[in-house]
């Protein structure tokens, strides 16, 4: 039995760094923008609209959840988020979708373009 | 800027503004600095515009109240600046050319001018709330798929 993430595919660029920043940890907002910040070499910057708007719509869709309790010597009024198991499933399948992408375009770039 | 920003955060729907706004007035004293002023108040913006027009349908409400509130009061006054010279004053004489005229030219043209004016007002107002219904109707839909967990298929 397996779980058909092609509704949820192709997740849009916020989303899957959203889901990509929260794949190593939990992480409270303010955390989450500055991992996609990283990740992205400073090309990707998430605002805070951006970044809460996105989050609520992961939320409802049960990709992502609200961390239980925060880590302990932190600020109690910092919202920790954490991938659930779903989410989870349909990041690895966008990334598997983005592989095949990428691989496609490699193998369409290294050929040499024929003349017509 | 910082004022600007609280009241755009003011703005967003009161569940986005309960759960979120106060983490996102942190973060922009933050990353004011980093990000600029200005970037993070576009920034609002474009979320203001996503929550009211994308994820609340609110503004399915507030058209179906405009459409009907159109269709209600212009087909009112349509009706009293250029329908109420169609409506006659009650008819004094039953002669055969008034009968006649009355069957030619349709019925509620020549009717006597209040039951005229009830006959439009009647047809317009249920207009009116034949859309407010259909509105609501369809808003009420998404509002309740809204509030369901998500559903997840499978095989």
């Amino acid at each position: 039995m397996t779980e058909d993430y092609s509704p949820f595919l192709p997740l849009s660029p916020a989303a899957l760094h959203i889901l990509l920043s929260l794949a190593a940890e939990d992480r409270h907002g303010y955390a989450i923008m500055q991992e996609v910040a990283r990740q992205s070499e400073g090309q990707y910057k998430l605002g805070p609209g951006t970044l809460y708007d996105n989050l609520q719509k992961l939320m409802n869709q049960g990709l992502v959840e609200a961390s239980p309790q925060p880590p302990a010597h932190d600020d109690p009024r910092r919202r920790y988020f954490r991938l659930t198991s779903f989410g989870r499933g349909v990041l690895s399948a966008d990334v598997a979708r983005l592989d095949a992408v990428v691989r496609e375009a490699r193998a369409h770039l290294s050929t040499p373009r024929r003349a017509t | 800027m910082r004022t600007c920003y609280r009241c755009l955060l003011w703005l967003h729907p009161p569940v986005f503004r309960r759960e979120y706004a106060g983490e996102m007035l942190w973060i922009f004293d933050q990353s004011s600095q980093s990000q600029g002023t200005l970037g993070l108040f576009f920034d609002g913006l474009g979320s203001l515009a996503r929550q009211w027009l994308l994820r609340s349908a609110w503004w399915r409400v507030v058209l179906t109240l405009a459409l009907a509130t159109l269709q209600i009061v212009f087909g009112g006054f349509a009706m009293l600046l250029f329908g109420h010279r169609h409506l006659v004053e009650p008819a004094q004489d039953l002669s055969l050319n008034n009968l006649a005229e009355f069957a030619q030219d349709g019925a509620i043209a020549h009717q006597p001018l209040t039951i005229g004016i009830l006959m439009y007002l009647t047809v317009f107002i249920t207009g009116g709330l034949v859309i407010m219904v259909i509105g609501l109707t369809f808003w009420t839909k998404s509002f309740a798929a809204r509030r369901q967990p998500a559903v997840r298929k499978v095989r």
